[in-house]
């Protein structure tokens, strides 16, 4: 059995655990002694470190587990030094569940981590600092008294947070002391900043506790699950601490049965005077095919996407209907697929702006997928049903009237299926019209798959689809000239 | 009126607004700089109020005058409450004040709307802009967007903000209409989507500059009108899905002072807020749809969704710790998604056993009848879903006498 002395510290702490591992000196074989304990020098042993080493094993450790050791070591328990050499002893030795949350030692390790963690976000948050007159200097001081030794760790988010002013806290054990540009730690904490820390009072309190009172709802009184977030032994050095309770009774004596807070319904109110309709925002007046409801589509869709381009097209392309993109920024072909369909534009050289482009269904139907773990949710697209391609079939029509196109080009079979007013994809082939220009009421119409398509695609696959693309677009191009 | 007296106004009228959320902002610090303020990205509550509620950011309306009248809120125009309207400067110097003392990780701020919605923006603007430029607050900003006010000011606050947020109210367009007579679904969810391109246009290219970097939320009033759960779930997925929000805030209908026939005299129970709140987790971190955790009406109230779900879909149980996909382990009841990566963890060294349950503090009554581990085997296998869940029924607390 040997006893170890050392600082307490983790800094301390850890070469002499190498030390002690590489000696392979077990871990009931130990007992820690840290910091000026008097008992200390009565049976003082040589330092460890100055033992020669023998050589045995490397030391190799996973990489997290330092940080797992130095959050615990901040916990205090008697036994803490012990627990810490106990996981690094078993792990070292091939045990790895030594450090997992399910394992005994490892279940141990973790609570104290989390409860570090928790108190070091306790002083983050219940921290309070008091404001001193303009020329002094600390300019803010706090008092506060964490349950575990999280000042060193906890202290730096005040560096960050606090600019270039200078302050204080000061703590029962330590002090950590920031000029503006540089932050120093204190320990013990000098009786001169203690006095300081603690008998500071700060007159803007009053505005705080003012809106304090006022944030909080009498109407859903809820002590249980404050006293979990904020334990009570925080309350004292709360400017809002005293009010807890006050508020608390007088919410639950039953006066309140209403969220608004009772001083302020004592005040006389007034209404504000204004007619109705002037009330009213100014809107756009909505287009009749934004309140088309015709199908059901519509409820889950951002806006109606209506075609786009020149009103003297000679060539209408015919997509299936708005996607993700489209149907937030309200014009068609936007998103990823605009984005290939203008890449053959291009390449067909056609201007997208002679145009008219636009889709056989005007609103977005889709299926929301749920999220998963840090994946946000997202929408899915869902083909639209024969009847909704038919319900929407006149606004097509309607804009066919408007521009009177000479060639259309159906991009995949819903357009087609809404150009030859089948409605239903599923009873037409693409491949037995595409390649070759037809006639149908009257213009021409030519096919293409949709770009959407090509994107879902890869490879060999994808290049021939863009290819079918280009080539229609060509195509629909040379047919104009033709008919001029 | 003096400033602490606008303050009481002021902070009363906004607590309605429940979210006070100060997390997914980027990181920023003022580390020996001028100016104030840092963010972590996690968020910070600083304190709690008796309600149970978190206090994390200033959150008060600029203004509590209003030409609306929503027939649900306590600053309708037709409401008889005193008003009280605080100056760009004051807000930001109150800001200021608090983050110093460290009673708050930055601002919510939203208004009634006065004059115009482009007007009252346009105002809401002004103080993030005066926090951002003037004072160089690197804090957490969170503003409430007007959904008809010119897309260019939206644009705006987008840089000055971490999170922005519309509200979509109410869950069914029929209630707003009904409820809000000057608010419109289409204008809100327009302006969701505009927020949603700006947010992706922003993070398509590392030079140009954040917007809202902490994404959008919205609020939904639950039982203000007549709207079941599982429309409110749906509308929910809706948002999550079409707009990317972070999260959907759902704040039960709280009686108010002269209240107008429209609504409810009673609130609903507050069961039913958290009941929503659970299902809208399973919905936005598990993977769950809607339509699994319910087929039509209101979640149960006795239990929490995901035991009902699993009530529903014994088939899939005992499940095996040993064998079963992560994303399925967390699916069981009391069993967290942080605990099912902690067991796919520990079965790589070694052989789940029952205690190992335990000593990850699942909530151990819940997990029994739906698993199987090495040494153990549930008794209440056989057991019909109904008894079970008679069993497992949270037990009932004594009413409250008032």
């Amino acid at each position: 059995m040997r006893t170890i002395h050392f600082a307490g510290s983790f800094e301390a702490w850890r070469p002499i655990a190498r030390k002690l591992l590489l000696d392979q000196t077990a871990p009931d074989q130990i007992t820690w002694q840290a910091g000026n304990d008097p008992a200390a020098d009565l049976f003082a042993s040589p330092d460890v470190l100055d033992e020669p080493t023998q050589p045995s094993v490397a030391l190799a450790i996973p990489r997290k587990l330092p940080e797992l050791l130095k959050y615990a070591a901040c916990y205090r328990a008697p036994d803490r030094w012990a627990l810490l050499y106990r996981v690094l002893w078993r792990v070292t030795r091939g045990d790895r569940s030594a450090m997992l949350a399910g394992d005994i030692d490892g279940a141990q390790l973790h609570g104290r981590v989390k409860s570090v963690r928790r108190e070091a976000h306790h002083m983050h948050a219940f921290l309070r600092f008091a404001e001193r007159a303009e020329d002094a200097t600390p300019r803010f001081v706090a008092w506060h008294e964490p349950a575990h030794d999280v000042l060193e760790l906890a202290s730096g988010h005040f560096h960050h947070r606090m600019g270039s002013v200078s302050w204080l806290i000061a703590t029962p054990e330590g002090a950590a002391v920031c000029d503006g540009t540089s932050l120093s730690f204190l320990s013990p904490c000098p009786d001169d900043l203690r006095q300081l820390a603690q008998g500071t009072r700060d007159d803007g309190e009053a505005l705080w506790r003012a809106y304090y009172s006022s944030t909080f709802n009498p109407a859903r009184v809820n002590e249980k699950v404050m006293r979990g977030h904020m334990p009570a032994r925080f309350w004292k050095h709360l400017p809002e601490g005293d009010l807890i309770p006050q508020l608390a009774t007088q919410a639950r004596a039953g006066q309140q049965k209403l969220a608004q807070t009772e001083s302020v319904g004592k005040q006389a109110g007034r209404q504000v005077l204004i007619a109705r309709e002037r009330a009213q925002p100014v809107r756009p007046l909505p287009t009749s095919l934004d309140e088309c409801r015709q199908c059901d589509i519509w409820q889950n869709a951002t806006c109606a996407v209506p075609g786009a381009g020149s009103s003297h097209a000679q060539i209408m392309l015919i997509g299936e209907q708005p996607g993700d993109h489209e149907d937030l920024a309200g014009r068609p072909f936007v998103g990823p697929a605009g984005q290939i369909l203008d890449q053959a534009l291009a390449s067909a050289g056609l201007d997208r702006a002679a145009i008219f482009v636009t889709n056989a269904v005007k609103h977005f139907k889709w299926e929301p997928r749920g999220g998963i773990h840090g994946k946000a949710a997202t929408r899915k697209h869902a083909t639209p049903k024969p009847a909704e391609i038919r319900a929407c079939r006149d606004w097509l029509t309607k804009e066919l009237a408007d521009i009177k196109p000479l060639v259309l080009v159906a991009l995949g079979r819903t357009a087609l299926a809404s150009i030859l007013e089948v409605h239903d994809p599923q009873r037409i082939r693409l491949a037995d019209y595409s390649g070759r220009a037809f006639k149908h009421d009257g213009r021409w119409v030519l096919t293409a798959p949709h770009p959407a398509a090509i994107l879902r695609n890869r490879d060999e696959q994808q290049r021939r689809y863009f290819e079918e693309l280009c080539h229609a677009l060509t195509k629909a191009a040379e047919l104009i000239s033709t008919l001029h | 009126m003096d400033l602490t007296d606008k303050l009481i106004v002021l902070a009363d009228a906004a607590k309605y607004d429940v979210s006070c959320a100060s997390s997914g902002a980027p990181k920023r610090s003022s580390k020996g700089k001028s100016g104030l303020g840092a963010d972590t990205g996690m968020g910070i509550c600083h304190s709690f109020t008796p309600d149970g509620r978190c206090v994390s950011l200033l959150k008060v309306l600029l203004t509590n005058f209003c030409i609306y009248d929503c027939q649900y809120c306590v600053n309708r125009r037709s409401s008889d409450v005193p008003r009280a309207r605080f100056t760009p400067e004051e807000v930001a110097k109150l800001t200021i004040d608090f983050y110093r003392k460290n009673v708050i990780s930055g601002l919510f701020l939203s208004s009634g709307i006065i004059r115009s919605s482009d007007y009252t923006m346009e105002q809401l603007v002004r103080v993030a802009r005066l926090l951002r430029n003037q004072y160089e607050f690197r804090g957490y900003i969170h503003l409430k967007t007007i959904p008809d006010a010119d897309p260019q000011l939206i644009a705006e606050a987008g840089l000055y903000a971490d999170r922005l947020s519309v509200n979509i109210e109410l869950p069914t367009e029929i209630s707003l209409e009904n409820l809000a007579p000057e608010k419109n679904g289409q204008s809100i969810r327009k302006a969701m989507g505009r927020i949603r391109l700006g947010v992706e246009e922003s993070t398509a290219e590392t030079r140009a500059p954040r917007f809202a970097p902490a994404g959008q939320s919205t609020q939904m009033i639950v039982g203000a009108d007549t709207t079941d759960d599982r429309t409110i779930l749906d509308t929910a997925q809706r948002l999550y899905g079409a707009y990317g929000l972070k999260r959907v805030y759902y704040s039960a209908f709280s009686p108010i002072p002269k209240s107008p026939g429209t609504v409810p005299l009673q609130p609903p129970p507050l069961m039913r807020e958290h009941r929503l709140y659970q299902a809208d987790f399973l919905l936005r971190g598990y993977g769950f749809q809607a339509d699994e955790l319910l087929s039509s009406g209101n979640l149960p109230l006795d239990i929490d969704p995901k035991l009902a779900w699993a009530l529903n879909h014994r088939e899939q149980f005992p499940m095996d710790l040993n064998r079963a996909d992560a994303m399925l382990i967390a699916r069981i009841p009391g069993i967290g998604m942080l605990n099912a990566k902690r067991l796919v963890q520990l079965r790589r060294e070694r052989r789940i056993r029952f205690n190992d349950l335990v000593r990850l503090r699942c909530s151990m009554e819940k997990v029994k009848p739906f698993i199987v581990t090495d040494d153990y085997r549930p008794q209440r296998d056989q057991w019909e879903s109904h008894s079970l869940r008679r069993s497992l029924t949270e037990q009932p607390a004594q009413m409250a006498l008032w």
